[in-house]
């Protein structure tokens, strides 16, 4: 077939140019790529920023805004109060005088009348918040508790806040006729507790008294005098100042003018209460300055909070004492001191805060942490001060009578350094210590947020882990890469590397359900074949290479080891599971505390001989499961690292003579190590972060000790249980979000680490 | 061969022990794999597995009597060695017996001492009936009550095929009962919760009541509640019907029980079987499983919910990881400039993939849930706030958080299949006059598309075996309705799902009677693991064969 010559073309301009389409979608598309690529790496880094986000606040301090002053006029206040909505504050002035100040509405300052039944002179008076409940104590050896009744009225979609006070009975207390100086009062529902203190003659007297309140199908009843005490006798020197504790009402507390104080119990009789002295202490007795200038209790009345003139502040909480058997206060906290000697002071119905102040300066404090929330100095001077119901408001009245008001925002008092990392002395606990219990039945639960358990839990469960999984997977890696034939590492590799990918859910479930009830009872057996199975390989090998080489040749060719020690190692791992069951009879009997049998059970043998506990979903568990899951990482790293070791150098070394052993561990593994560190730490990260097989196979309790037979709570197993249920922007919720912060850099620093350490490995492989 | 065995150095110098000691290392790690794999293998196979029932006679004293019956009767789930409790005791072999009939003994394993058994039969009458409730009845057939007519004894000519016949019968109406109350009823409720809404935006917005919007609620509301009316009445009279008639059966321990037909779901003479039949019966149990809905806190029934949750989430997650991830593997490997930064972002991203999941779970709670559903429902949602929408899990946060953990793992793969792609093929195609994403279409996409494939299969199989983040972000122990139905809009992103690994946890541990669900939960971890290993050697499948081209097909 003829071919016609071909022309020579022409170049045109045109014809080498690109089509100015062409241009235009390649210049979008990586436009796009860039914005895209750009957009998902930042979107991924992003979570560590979100995460961030929502932790901060936990380490913020509380921001205080002043909202504004109203002037009443009242320059002689002596109560301060204030409702649950902070919108019809209350003041009693010297004279007994009830006035209310509107801060929403139109209706400015006005009194209102309780409607007592006689007409006396007052000249004492205390505030109980919680109970929204005046006591008003008179010159004649009398008190009277008025109620002051807040409602809500809704009128269409306005609310209006509206008061009706109520007085009740006048009730005589003490010396009749002898002016009351001071009243104490505590509620706690069913049972009032009041104290007073009287000047009798320059000689103080306190007298108490119990008001019980009935409680009917209608409602709450009539309030009756139950009995009346005199708590004089029982005091030495000259009382200052009385106490009761405020939400449980069953005790009074009386310090005295040297700094002594007196703690009264009031213990439930059959008739009568009977009353009982049961400490006596000195809260600053080693301060050259031991006398007291207030005393006062802070929310949930097991905390007393001391000052003395110098500014100095304590804590006493109630505590049963290692030694003792009934509750009695000790110090459990120093806080930060006072510029002076206190004169104001108003705890918070919702945790542990509270308000002091010298007349010029305002601190919040926070009680549990023995921290301060916010510090400022006034250019007034105030009288009285108050917290809101939601701790969302701080009242404060000046001399002058002004009353300011500012929006308090403190939403996370409970956490900070202190609380999340620190040991905390809580109330009721003998000594500081790492705790976490979120959530508790009472309304004064008070939520410890410790993260050390967790974090030692974490890496307990990971410890554990580890202790099994390197040695075996180093083991296993070492044999892969350097003994086995070649022919078998295609199969053994992806073999070891499906367990990989086997969901930590089904291991998890195989360790609680499966193997957790089976170890409980062979526990020894599991601990010989960890003995005797290394022992027997180890008695293999001598044998073997004892024998002449004609011998080992013929049966097992190098490289097929693994195969041929296997029915021995079955034969050992059987051989133990039958004698752990004889060994336990022979060696861990001991008594049945329950049925005083001698018995042959390593549970109780451990209970007893170690003192620790045994649960049946414990560490082993776990460590052994987990190691399944950190098996396959670990060893498929490091069989890389030990595989990628130059063949020049192995040749070189089982040239100069060397064994195969002595190449491997002379040569090969100093080569790999930066390599076989990497792969442990991966391991590591993996089985930090491991959720669902310690969720699943401990009991998530959040203890510390390193007990092998108790279980743990992890990070990511306490995230798992506790966030589905904690409100959003809660403290425990962004607690929580720590925990995942917690565990995001733990695992980012030892993969980093890791990696780097694997570039390095690399980059020293291009130069040999 | 004479050389080497003088050169053998002394085994203590040689370190040949050693060698043995590592070896043991690979058998112990071997082992534990395929003993796993065989453990879970065996056990989820055998649930499936049709059992002869015993009938065991016990000693008058034997402590494993119910109420006093000297027969004990069911299937042997396991022979084991009693745990000597004292030091002077001898071990002794115990059965532990299915026994069924909770309803009737008030529990359904018991434990026997071999000690205490008198004799053994195996009746050829024993049945094993499958129930709607109070899980498996065994027990004798003793008669049919049937509406209308004589009762049928047991040992009557045409019982079997009677009682064949009744209990398709009641499948079919148990079908048909489903259908009324899923589909059609459900479809109605749907419309009707719409315009429950819309009457609802009405009084948000101070509409006037009487207002003709109100009235067209009004008027669309009645023909469906007619409807609901008709079609709940048709559904009760297919009730009625299920219950008409009565199996009458005695108990291993003396009783006779009287079971209306609809609680049968099916039943079986487990010592007539033969090999085959059972193998019948096996495929059968099987097919049940993997098709059916769970029944009894799960316990019973099938997962197929689980099966079907699984599988769209795994979906709807492959459908976000790919492009994201592809799109910044390519912007690393391809456009960015090589540097510093990028190598920190290299190792930053990988380094993603190692962190835990319940950090993604607790990103996609705080950020995804919280944060963009709770927008969005504030947006389009507001008439049916407080209750959320697409503020709380669901099965979009959850593909999407899984999505979010699984794109570092697309982006390595991604990365890795660009770099294999040799330069050969850029440079001719550059040459040839094409521009860069011309090359990267026609060229480098496409020859890298297996390894892309690869990782995505990875993402797919590390997402569905994924459960701690899951927990945070949508899933339930049982949802009601599946995410894809019949209902518009169809698919449902909003839903909370059911998915196999979750239903794993809740089964062995939020179960009342995690003994009975033993066979369910390894069964389903069978499930599960074929899946997960399905993917994975999927991945490899495919990652042998990229090797293998490009090893042929070097420019």
């Amino acid at each position: 077939m003829a071919v016609a010559p071909a022309e020579p073309r022409v170049g045109s301009a045109g014809q080498f140019g690109t089509a100015r389409s062409t241009l235009l979608i390649d210049r979008c598309m990586t436009w796009f790529i860039t914005i895209g690529g750009l957009g998902v790496i930042i979107a991924v880094l992003g979570i560590f920023v979100f995460i961030l986000s929502q932790i901060l606040p936990l380490f913020q301090g509380a921001s205080i805004q002043p909202l504004r002053t109203v002037s009443t006029g009242i320059s002689d206040a002596k109560v301060l109060g204030v409702d649950e909505w902070t919108a019809l504050p209350m003041i009693v002035n010297e004279d007994g005088v009830l006035s209310f100040v509107d801060l929403e509405g139109e209706r400015g300052t006005f009194q209102a009348d309780p409607a007592f039944q006689e007409s006396r002179i007052f000249s004492a008076y205390v505030y109980d918040q919680q109970a929204q409940r005046v006591v008003f104590a008179t010159t004649q050896g009398e008190f009277a508790l008025v109620d002051v009744n807040y409602e809500p009225v809704y009128d269409g979609g306005t609310r209006t806040i509206v008061a009706h006070p109520e007085a009740g009975a006048f009730v005589a207390l003490g010396q009749p006729g002898v002016p009351i100086a001071q009243v104490a009062y505590g509620d706690s529902g069913a049972q009032k507790l009041v104290a007073v203190l009287q000047d009798v003659d320059g000689a103080p007297q306190v007298h108490a008294a119990l008001l019980e309140q009935k409680q009917t199908l209608l409602g709450t009843g009539k309030t009756v005098l139950k009995a009346t005490y005199d708590l004089t006798p029982l005091l030495s020197g000259t009382p200052q100042m009385i106490g009761v504790t405020p939400q449980t009402a069953n005790s009074v507390v009386v310090a005295t003018t040297v700094g002594q104080v007196f703690y009264f119990y009031f213990e439930a009789g059959e008739d009568v209460d009977e009353v009982v002295l049961r400490q006596v202490f000195t809260p600053f007795q080693d301060l050259g300055q031991s006398a007291i200038a207030s005393m006062d209790f802070v929310f949930g009345g097991v905390s007393l909070l001391f000052t003395n003139t110098e500014g100095a502040s304590r804590v006493f909480s109630l505590f049963v004492p290692p030694d003792g058997d009934t509750r009695l206060f000790g110090q459990t906290k120093t806080l930060p001191p006072l510029p002076g000697a206190a004169t104001f002071y108003a705890p918070s119905l919702r945790n542990k805060a509270f308000l002091i102040g010298t007349p010029s300066w305002l601190g919040l404090r926070y009680s549990t942490t023995a921290s301060t929330r916010l510090e400022m100095d006034l250019s007034y001077d105030v009288s009285l001060a108050r917290l809101s119901g939601k701790y969302d408001r701080v009242l404060a009245l000046d001399t002058g009578g002004d009353l300011h008001v500012y929006r308090l925002s403190d939403p996370h008092p409970e956490a900070g350094m202190a609380a999340l990392f620190g040991k905390v002395w809580y109330e009721g606990g003998q000594a500081p210590a790492y705790t976490w219990q979120s959530t508790g039945a009472t309304d004064d639960f008070e939520p410890k947020l410790s993260m050390m358990p967790l974090i030692f839990g974490t890496l307990k469960g990971t410890f554990y882990a580890m202790m099994f999984a390197v040695p075996l997977a180093l083991l296993a890696a070492m044999y892969t890469s350097q003994f086995l034939h070649s022919n078998l590492r295609t199969i053994v590799k992806p073999t070891m590397e499906i367990m990989a990918s086997l969901p930590s859910v089904i291991l998890g479930f195989l360790a609680a359900l499966w193997l957790a009830p089976i170890l409980e009872t062979r526990v020894v057996s599991f601990v010989l074949i960890v003995m005797l199975v290394p022992a027997v390989a180890l008695l293999m090998g001598y044998v073997w290479s004892s024998m002449p080489g004609t011998v080992t040749n013929r049966w097992v060719k190098p490289g097929y080891e693994f195969l041929a020690v296997f029915p021995l190692l079955a034969l050992a791992a059987y051989g133990a599971w039958l004698l752990g069951p004889v060994v336990e009879r022979w060696v861990f009997v001991v008594t049945d505390a329950a049925t005083g049998e001698r018995v042959a059970d390593f549970r109780l043998w451990w209970v007893q001989i170690a003192g620790l506990s045994f649960e049946q979903r414990n560490s082993l568990v776990v460590g052994f499961i987990m190691g399944f899951a950190v098996i396959p990482i670990i060893f498929t790293i490091a069989e890389d690292a030990l595989s990628n070791v130059p063949p020049e150098l192995k040749a070189g070394s089982l040239a100069l003579g060397a064994s195969r052993w002595q190449t491997a561990m002379r040569i090969v593994l100093p080569t790999a190590s930066a390599g076989i560190f990497s792969a442990m730490m991966i391991g590591l990260g993996r089985a930090v972060g491991e959720t669902m097989i310690v969720l699943m196979a401990t009991g998530n309790t959040p203890i510390v000790d390193w007990n092998i037979f108790s279980g743990m709570r992890t990070l990511s197993a306490n995230i798992a249980v506790e966030l589905p249920e904690a409100p959003q922007f809660g403290t425990l919720y962004r607690t929580l979000f720590l925990g995942a912060m917690l565990l995001f850099l733990m695992t980012f620093l030892i993969n980093t680490l890791a990696e780097l350490l694997r570039q390095h490995l690399r980059e020293k492989y291009k130069t040999v | 061969m004479r050389w080497r065995e003088s050169s053998k150095p002394r085994s203590g110098l040689s370190g040949e022990p050693m060698v043995w000691i590592t070896a043991m290392g690979l058998t112990v790690g071997l082992v534990m794999v395929v003993s796993l794999l065989g453990l879970i293998l065996i056990n989820g196979v055998t649930a499936f597995w049709p059992k002869r029932v015993v009938y065991l006679e016990l000693a008058s004293e034997s402590p494993a009597r119910l109420a006093g019956a000297p027969i004990l009767a069911g299937e042997v789930v396991k022979r084991q060695h009693k745990t000597a409790p004292a030091a002077s005791q001898r071990q002794q072999v115990e059965w532990q017996l299915f026994v069924g009939n909770k309803e009737s003994y008030g529990l359904s394993f018991r434990y026997v001492d071999i000690d205490d058994i008198v004799a053994q039969r195996y009746p050829e009458q024993a049945m094993s009936i499958e129930r709607l409730e109070y899980g498996d009845a065994i027990g004798e057939p003793l008669a049919l009550r049937i509406q209308g007519e004589d009762e049928w004894p047991s040992d009557s000519p045409g019982f079997a095929d009677r009682l064949e016949h009744l209990v398709r019968e009641v499948a079919a109406r148990r079908r048909e009962i489903k259908r009324l109350e899923h589909s059609a009823i459900g479809a109605i409720n749907a419309r009707m919760t719409q315009l429950r809404l819309q009457r609802r935006t009405l009084e948000r917005e101070d509409a006037p009541s009487g207002a003709a919007a109100y009235l067209a609620i009004e008027d669309a509301m009645a023909p469906l509640q007619a409807r609901y009316e008709n079609l709940a009445a048709e559904a009760r009279e297919l009730r009625r019907l299920q219950d008409e008639n009565q199996l009458v059966y005695r108990i291993p321990s003396g009783d006779e029980v009287i079971l209306p037909l609809g609680q049968i779901v099916g039943y079986y003479f487990p010592n007539q079987l033969g090999f085959w039949n059972r193998l019948g019966l096996f495929a059968h149990n099987m097919w049940a499983f993997l098709s059916q809905e769970p029944r009894e806190a799960n316990t019973e029934g099938g997962v197929f919910p689980a099966i079907f949750g699984t599988f769209v989430m795994t979906v709807l997650m492959s459908m976000a990881v790919t492009p994201f991830g592809v799109l910044a593997a390519m912007y690393l490997r391809e456009y960015a400039k090589q540097g510093v930064i990028v190598r920190t972002v290299r190792i930053a991203v990988n380094n993603l993939a190692g962190v835990p999941s319940i950090v993604f779970g607790v990103f996609g709670i705080g950020f995804f849930v919280y944060f963009v559903g709770g927008s969005i429902d504030e947006l389009f949602f507001h008439d049916a706030l407080p209750t959320p929408t697409f503020g709380t899990g669901g099965m979009i946060w959850a593909s999407l958080t899984l999505a979010l953990m699984t794109v570092p793992v697309v982006i390595v793969a991604t990365e890795e299949a660009l770099t294999a792609v040799p330069r050969g093929m850029r440079e001719g195609s550059l040459a040839c006059g094409a521009s860069k994403w011309q090359t990267m279409q026609r060229i480098v996409l496409p020859a890298s598309a297996p390894g892309i494939l690869t990782g995505l299969i990875l993402a797919m199989a590390r997402g569905a075996g994924e459960v701690a983040p899951l927990m945070l972000v949508g899933v339930v122990k049982l949802a009601p309705t599946l995410p894809v139905d019949s209902v518009f809009p169809f698919i449902h992103l909003d839903r909370k799902f059911m998915h196999l690994g979750f239903h794993i946890f809740d089964l062995g541990f939020q179960s009342p009677d995690s003994e009975a669900a033993k066979p369910m939960v390894f069964a389903t971890t069978l499930l599960l693991i074929a899946l997960v290993m399905a993917l994975n050697v999927g991945a490899i499948w495919i990652r042998d064969r990229l090797r293998r081209k490009y090893a042929t097909g070097v420019f």
